[in-house]
């Protein structure tokens, strides 16, 4: 689930940092810039491993902040093809079932991925929501929120990040009325196959 | 940014959490003083509610070891560490062509997990509270 990857970059140090040590002023620049961020094909950035190296320091003409280049690790989040995660159910929809793992919510495990032979109900407890239910041998075993649900990562993929939907960041109300925010990192998961879906059902 | 090493090695969960531990992440009362942020908790959060989070790094080693007769992708031994089956169904998901490389063995595979891993403490309690209950009333 979780990696290093080493990166190299060049990283401006703003004047108001000066008089703080410098290893804590750049890792508090790493922090802001790629904490929680996707990096595409890296994964999302959970947390700076370690600095490995600070060069540099220079003043170019013209600016005041010096700028170092700094080489550093940092874990990400990329789950691999294959890996078995346990997540919450966040939503439930027509077009399959969406899971959170608190820190990261795209994931999602359409239709045909999830644990056949299935039939949707419309939700008791959510007025528009729908609830899917896996049929086995008889016996129906619904998908609801009460606890973890297994699945295997199918895909990873990471979208490109749309040039032409509001060119406004700020306008966020119109950006949800329409479509779902941006996801830049979306994972796919299934749940047919023994041992997977809502721990219940196996344990 | 350049990116020098795409991968520079895996890390099992319990990894992660002892890094964010390190740093300061804990339960509640500590979160407003702790160096760590607001993103690095979420992690730490749903860390904590895997089997991770009563591993140490002495019982991983073990367990590596241990895997070895069982001839077993590096992955896969991800995998088990991090979910920490307790049962064969649960090892056959893991587990590619689980039939033809283990046959026999999984009932082995899955006696040596349930000793070396411990278990996520929600599952354990029941049976630690019977077996101290049983201990009191014999001395």
């Amino acid at each position: 689930m979780f990696f290093l990857s080493e990166i190299e970059h060049t990283l401006r140090l703003p004047p108001y940092l000066l008089n703080r040590p410098l290893n804590e002023a750049i890792k508090g620049e790493l922090d802001s810039l790629f904490l929680d961020k996707v990096i595409e094909k890296l994964g999302l950035c959970v947390s700076v491993y370690d600095i490995r190296s600070i060069d540099g320091g220079f003043i170019f003409p013209g600016d005041g902040a010096s700028t170092y280049t700094v080489r550093f690790r940092l874990v990400m989040f990329r789950p691999f093809v294959g890996e078995v995660i346990s997540a919450r159910l966040k939503e439930s929809s027509k077009d399959g079932l969406r899971l959170s793992l608190g820190f990261f919510d795209d994931i999602y495990v359409p239709v045909p991925l999830l644990a056949s032979p299935n039939h949707s109900e419309p939700d008791p407890e959510h007025k528009n929501g729908i609830r899917w239910v896996w049929e086995y041998e008889g016996e129906n075993y619904p998908i609801d929120g009460t606890d973890e649900i297994r699945f295997r990562v199918h895909n990873v993929s990471y979208p490109p990040v749309p040039l032409e939907q509001g060119k406004d960041s700020d306008e966020k109300e119109s950006e949800q009325k329409d479509s779902k925010p941006f996801a830049p990192m979306v994972v796919t998961g299934s749940l047919d196959a023994d041992g997977l879906g809502p721990i219940s059902w196996w344990v | 940014m350049k990116i020098l090493e795409h991968n520079a090695g895996a890390l099992t969960n319990f990894e992660v959490l002892d890094l964010l531990k390190s740093r300061g992440a804990g339960k509640d009362p500590t979160r407003v003083i702790a160096s760590v942020s607001a993103s690095e908790f979420k992690v730490f959060d749903y860390l904590e509610q895997t089997p991770a989070c009563n591993q140490t790094r002495d019982i991983i080693h073990k367990f590596v070891d241990e895997c070895k007769k069982f001839d077993l992708a590096k992955a896969e031994i991800l995998n088990v560490v991090n979910m920490r089956p307790s049962s064969a169904v649960e090892v056959y998901t893991i587990i590619e062509e689980c039939d033809t490389r283990m046959e026999e063995k999984i009932d082995d595979f899955v006696e040596m997990i349930l000793q070396v891993l411990p278990a996520h403490p929600s599952q354990a309690e029941p049976n630690e509270e019977s077996g101290e209950g049983k201990e009191e009333t014999v001395q």
